[in-house]
């Protein structure tokens, strides 16, 4: 075998050579007019893109996105249509409703009686933007917000339309916004996990969420939102267990690192090293954590602030106070869902209350980044999936009445993140029911967020089964006029 | 025949000669026939072939007079095979000739049709004039070389140096021809470097150089440029815009709707008359907005955009444009770290990374309290020129720290909120002349720090002071020594309306007990006081007992607890429910099913300590509850010891309007064995009535005192709904969370 071996090398005259060398310059000449990246494997390296590293200098560098899960009523809270409550109990007008698709909820419904907020708005700030009573702390900054009245959906039912506007496909399995931003960008804090997840509940009528909303999907799975609980343990198996010490848990890690490194030496597989990553981010977070969720030590004007609730583990409030210590820490995404806005019916008895639940901590939060001096670098995000209709579910009596979803406009506002301060966006028809300016759809919204971070969202790609995948998937337009 | 050939075709060559003099002289009288315009049109497409077939001969004759050639053609031989060379030379020589008749005479045609062509609109300008003339000098030249070249006097150098000089026209024919139709950049404009465009200041923008012009020499001036002039319009400088063409004026200040530019570009596209024609790139929305717009606001060339009101659609448009241009990259002068050291200095607790993609600035954070020392600041010195952003927020960062802070000469963003810093340490970071945005809330920074180093800052835009000793009146003091800074002094909590404290909670791990009990009852706030009552009277902050840890429950007992805190109104009113459950028994069976939905925990839900909530919406709600509709709950507990009871409550959901009634009756049974027990006790419980208010209530059986191991209990679900709910004469849901038996 080895005479071969060597027979064979000697055998490689130079005629041989140069005309395997001229075959290869050929196809390298050849090469060079393909499509540059036709052989490339992954995605991420295309467009020189380095997974980690913004594609310009962004304004913003976390985001804290106050998500309003079941859909908060927009005729209640934000957009302000005194002729709804002019026209109450008249049908919608079939040119106004169009070919709307409805819900199975109304769609048997025989009749569709507009219905006009039971409450009242006043004009607030220097912008003069509507807001209604439910939102009395809201009100007062409304000049550091940028309320989009105008954004719309595809999707008509919670779930469809939250994975949406999450993961910018109804479908799901495709990663999150958090982790399209954390592949992005990278960590900022190697002690925490950089896209973090967590819940609270109102009182009104509820939708789930489920893992898969924060979900990686095809990225690597470092990439994924880490759910903080309520409990004593925000993290789950944090701790190390009665009788070890850190020292102990050091060697154990290290031991463990060297065996998983003999099977990626085997195997090659990168979810291998992905796991150490997490070990080791795991033993990290074993200090970090306590120190990052311990409200203990926030004095009272803080609490008063944000409200008494924030010191009550699980409470909208208290989520959004853990939200700004997180983002301070470096946190890059902080997902907050806060359950409750889906009023079918009894619809003014319970927004009432669940307005009541996130008025106060969410204009908390925003002062409280602003006057650390963190707001201009920290992109807030209020709303939820989409709107509710200008028509009523179910009977419309004297004090009572509901609203079915609404995918055609909804309301959400941004603050900070190099957002344009104190404007109002968009606007919808006289009866709320349509667009009449400056849609945003999702991607769009998506789009701009992206931006605002650093990232060109027609870039941020992940190449899987041989598909380029995209936050924005074949759309989305940056929405420079609430840029500011 | 051949010769007959070529006889015509030189005949063809000497009149197009006159035929295009004709043309010339006559130029300027002549006036072309639509029929004979697709003839000229055809100049394109004819040109071609005169080029390669005249190129080609220019070549073959330099090379006419070629040694070998000319050998050949006088010995008529080579050695190897004569038949074919013999022949070459005279080949090579006919067909050189005819050749050139054939180019000259293609030349000819395309000449003419050029002559055409040019007569049809929007052919003026320097490269068409050049183009011309070249264009006919290589017909002339080509037709006089055929003339020539058989004459005594046409020598190989004069051959040579015609052929030279036609070649060389053609060549300048052939790029002038190409600018008329490509522009003049065309075939480097992919490699040349792209013009770069100054990012003009918003301050500075003008409105027709700045907004308006670049869209004319995006999408115009291709074709209405001083060289094309089509329709006789430039578009290229302010004179001849304000001139127009050949229809007109170009737009009537203030008139968009009359404007002959407005209305051009609003035709339909399929309209001939629609700007830019169909096929070319044409203009956006916004666009042809700001166009109308322009001439809207009277068309003028020399307003800067700051002047228009703000509200005016055009500045707003305007500003909008002018995004991107604020959008550019920061610039630094400086260039970027090695990456290998950037590399190393990157640690768990120190991350160090670029702005962004291909920017030598790095932003530079450090995390971990415990992991900190003033190294990892040190260590920092072989990239100081690079970190533009350092943040050292709540780490135990001291004074002498500092200095190596001070050596990040690029430094623009300073974050040492709540670090053990002084104002004393603040004279080490004047060095930094970029700083810009410095953050030093919840130090012990003093007035009198600020006061004497705040000069040194001089390019400081934002400065973060909230949580530190400085008073309202002295932020106030140095924003007005300083209006170029904003201070961000933050929310002062103890003037804003006072807010109510939340209620107390308990923090008993379950609110039930068989003996005795210490209620836990905390509220999260410090500093706050409970005061409680237990006899269903409102607690008061001044006679009711403040709740202490030394109180012991041994019975039923509902408290109610109010919190207090100074500067905070009182909570509303939290009532707690402690309930004493004596005997559990050691096993539990249902005799009737649960309904469906109502399963919870089956058996095991009523003696499992745990509470059931009003709220639906919680998924743990269904855990808790087991209900019945349309049969009795029947319950049977077994003791293996006997026990002595005398009171059985089962703790109920009463929420009227959803039909979740209580019991109608419950029957309490008991006796030694499964088989023998005796009813010991009945209670019926008063029903809601249409105003109740859903409440959590327990019902209680009291009975004689009995010995027992075996207890059935009965509950009865309400069989119709009363009148006045709306879904009267149906059943009522009967919802049980727990059992108490003492």
């Amino acid at each position: 075998m080895e005479k071969e071996i060597v027979e064979h090398g000697l055998n490689f005259n130079r005629r041989r050579f140069l005309s395997r060398l001229s075959l290869g310059l050929g196809s390298a000449a050849l090469g060079s007019l393909l499509i540059p990246d036709l052989f490339r494997g992954s995605g991420a390296e295309e467009d020189g893109f380095i997974p980690g590293i913004p594609h310009f200098a962004p304004k913003a560098k976390r985001v804290i996105y106050l998500f309003q899960n079941g859909a908060p009523s927009q005729q209640e809270l934000f957009d302000y249509k005194p002729k709804l409550r002019e026209m109450m109990g008249q049908e919608i007008p079939p040119s106004v409703r169009g070919t709307q698709r409805l819900t199975g909820m109304t769609a048997n419904q025989k009749e569709f009686p507009l219905v006009g907020s039971f409450v009242d708005f006043k004009q607030y700030g220097q912008s003069g933007a509507w807001v209604s009573d439910l939102f009395p702390y809201t009100a007062k900054i409304v000049d550091d917000l940028c309320i989009v009245k105008s954004m719309f959906t595809e999707a008509i039912n919670h779930d469809p339309a939250l994975t949406f506007l999450q993961t910018g496909s109804q479908q799901g399995n495709r990663p999150s916004m958090g982790s399209w931003l954390s592949y992005g960008l990278g960590n900022e804090n190697k002690n925490l996990p950089n896209f973090t997840v967590l819940l609270s509940r109102g009182i009104g009528n509820g939708q789930g969420v489920y893992s898969k909303l924060w979900s990686n999907g095809f990225l690597d799975s470092i990439h994924q939102g880490v759910q903080f609980s309520k409990g004593e343990d925000p993290v789950l198996y944090l701790r190390d267990p009665e009788g070890m010490n850190r020292e102990e848990r050091r060697a154990m890690l290290d031991n463990l690192a060297q065996l998983n490194d003999l099977s990626y030496q085997e195997f090659g597989d990168p979810e291998i090293t992905a796991k150490v990553k997490q070990y080791e981010m795991a033993y990290r977070m074993q200090t970090a954590v306590p120190e990052v969720m311990d409200l203990s030590k926030e004095p009272d004007d803080i609490i008063k602030l944000y409200g008494p609730d924030c010191l009550v583990p699980g409470t909208f409030a208290a989520n959004c106070l853990l939200a700004r210590k997180l983002s301070e820490n470096g946190v890059r995404f902080v997902q907050l869902y806060h359950q409750g806005w889906d009023q079918h019916g009894n619809l003014p008895f319970e927004i009432a209350k669940q307005a009541k639940d996130v008025d106060q901590a969410s204009a908390a939060l925003v002062t409280d980044l602003k006057q650390r001096g963190l707001l201009d670098d920290t992109l807030v995000i209020w709303g939820g999936e989409f709107g509710r209709t200008s028509y009523t579910q179910g009977k419309l009596t004297k004090d009572n009445y509901g609203r079915d979803h609404h995918p055609r406009c909804f309301t959400i506002w941004m603050a900070g993140g190099g957002i344009k301060p104190g404007i109002v966006y968009g606007e919808t028809d006289e009866m709320g029911y349509n667009i009449a300016r400056n849609p945003v759809h999702v991607h769009d919204f998506q789009a701009t967020v992206l931006n605002q971070l650093g990232l060109n969202h027609e870039k941020l790609i992940f190449k899987h089964l041989g598909r380029r995948y995209r936050l924005t998937d074949v759309s989305g337009k940056v929405v420079h006029d609430i840029i500011a | 025949m051949q010769k007959k050939l070529i006889g015509i075709a030189e005949q063809g060559l000497f009149a197009s000669a006159v035929f295009i003099s004709f043309l010339l002289v006559f130029e300027s009288k002549i006036a072309i026939p639509v029929w004979l315009q697709p003839i000229g049109r055809m100049h394109p497409l004819i040109l071609h072939f005169p080029i390669v077939i005249l190129l080609l001969a220019v070549v073959m004759e330099v090379f006419r007079f070629n040694k070998a050639n000319s050998m050949a053609q006088s010995e008529g031989r080579t050695p190897e095979s004569p038949a074919v060379t013999a022949s070459l030379p005279e080949f090579y020589r006919t067909f050189l000739t005819n050749l050139l008749l054939v180019g000259a005479l293609l030349a000819a045609i395309t000449v003419i049709m050029g002559l055409f062509l040019s007569k049809e609109d929007g052919y003026t300008g320097s490269v068409v004039q050049w183009h011309k003339w070249t264009g006919i000098g290589v017909f002339y030249v080509a037709t006089l070389i055929y003339w020539s070249r058989k004459k005594s006097w046409y020598s190989p150098a004069i051959a040579q140096l015609g052929a030279a000089f036609m070649g060389l026209m053609l060549i300048v024919a052939g790029h002038y021809g190409s600018a008329i139709t490509h522009g003049s950049d065309f075939i480097l404009g992919p490699i040349a470097k792209n013009k770069t465009t100054e990012p003009v200041d918003l301050q500075q923008a003008l409105v027709f150089n700045d907004v308006i012009r670049p869209i004319f020499e995006q999408k115009c001036t291709s074709c209405h440029n001083p060289d094309k002039l089509k329709g006789e319009l430039a578009l290229t400088d302010v004179e001849s815009i304000r001139q127009g063409g050949k229809t007109g004026k170009l737009f009537i200040a203030g008139q968009p709707e009359i404007s002959l530019l407005v209305k051009r570009i609003h035709l339909p596209v399929e309209d001939k008359k629609h700007m830019p024609p169909l096929g070319k790139a044409q203009l956006t929305e916004d666009e042809a907005k700001l166009l109308s717009l322009w001439v809207k606001g009277r068309a003028e060339f020399n307003r800067k955009v700051i002047e228009l009101p703000v509200t005016d659609s055009l500045r707003i448009m305007a500003v909008a444009m002018f995004k991107p241009a604020e959008q550019v990259e920061p610039e630094y002068a400086f260039d970027a770290a090695d990456e290998e050291t950037v590399k190393k200095l990157n640690t768990d607790y120190r991350t160090i990374a670029p702005l962004a993609k291909e920017s030598p600035a790095l932003a530079v954070n450090l995390y971990n309290k415990a992991m900190y020392s003033p190294e990892q600041l040190k260590e920092l010195s072989p990239i100081k020129g690079q970190i533009v952003s350092l943040n050292l927020n709540k780490l135990p960062v001291k004074d002498a720290d500092l200095r190596y802070v001070g050596q990040l000469e690029n430094l623009q963003k300073l974050d040492i909120n709540f670090t053990d810093i002084t104002g004393k340490g603040l004279s080490e970071l004047t060095p930094l002349k970029q700083l810009q945005s410095l953050a030093l809330s919840g130090t012990k920074t003093t007035y009198a720090d600020l006061r004497s180093q705040i000069g040194g800052f001089k390019n400081l835009k934002t400065l973060a002071l909230w949580e530190t000793e400085l008073t309202d009146n002295e932020i106030q003091q140095l924003k007005k020594a300083n209006p170029n800074i904003q201070f961000l002094a933050g929310f002062d909590g103890d003037k804003s309306e006072p807010i109510r404290l939340n209620i107390p909670q308990v923090k008993n791990s379950s609110t039930i007990f068989n003996q005795s009990i210490i209620p836990q009852i905390k509220h999260p706030i410090k500093g706050v006081e409970i005061r409680y009552t237990t006899d269903g009277t409102e607690p008061d902050s001044l006679k009711s007992p403040v709740f202490g840890d030394k109180i012991v429950l041994t019975e039923n007992t509902r408290i109610k607890a109010k919190a207090y805190k100074s500067g905070w109104l009182s909570s509303p009113v939290a009532t707690f429910s402690f309930y004493k459950s004596t005997h559990k028994p050691d096993s539990v069976n249902l005799l009737m099913p649960l309904n469906q939905v109502h399963q919870a925990d089956g058996a095991n839900t009523f003696f499992d300590h745990k509470l059931g909530t009003f709220s639906p919406n919680s998924p743990a709600w269904a855990n808790n509850w087991a209900g019945v509709r349309k049969n009795d709950m029947v319950l049977v507990s077994e003791f293996k010891k006997p026990v002595s009871v005398t009171s059985v409550a089962v703790r109920t959901m009463i929420e009227p309007e959803t039909g979740i009634f209580p019991p109608e009756a419950i029957e309490i049974w008991g006796g030694n064995s499964r088989d023998q027990m005796k009813l010991i006790g009945t209670t019926k419980p008063s029903l809601p009535t249409k105003k109740s208010d859903p409440t959590l209530t327990e019902i209680e059986c009291k009975f004689k005192p009995q010995t027992v191991s075996f207890l059935k209990i009965v509950a009865k679900p309400v069989v119709r709904l009363p009148e006045w709910h709306s879904n009267k004469g149906n059943r009522a849901l009967l919802l049980v969370d727990e059992v108490f038996i003492n």
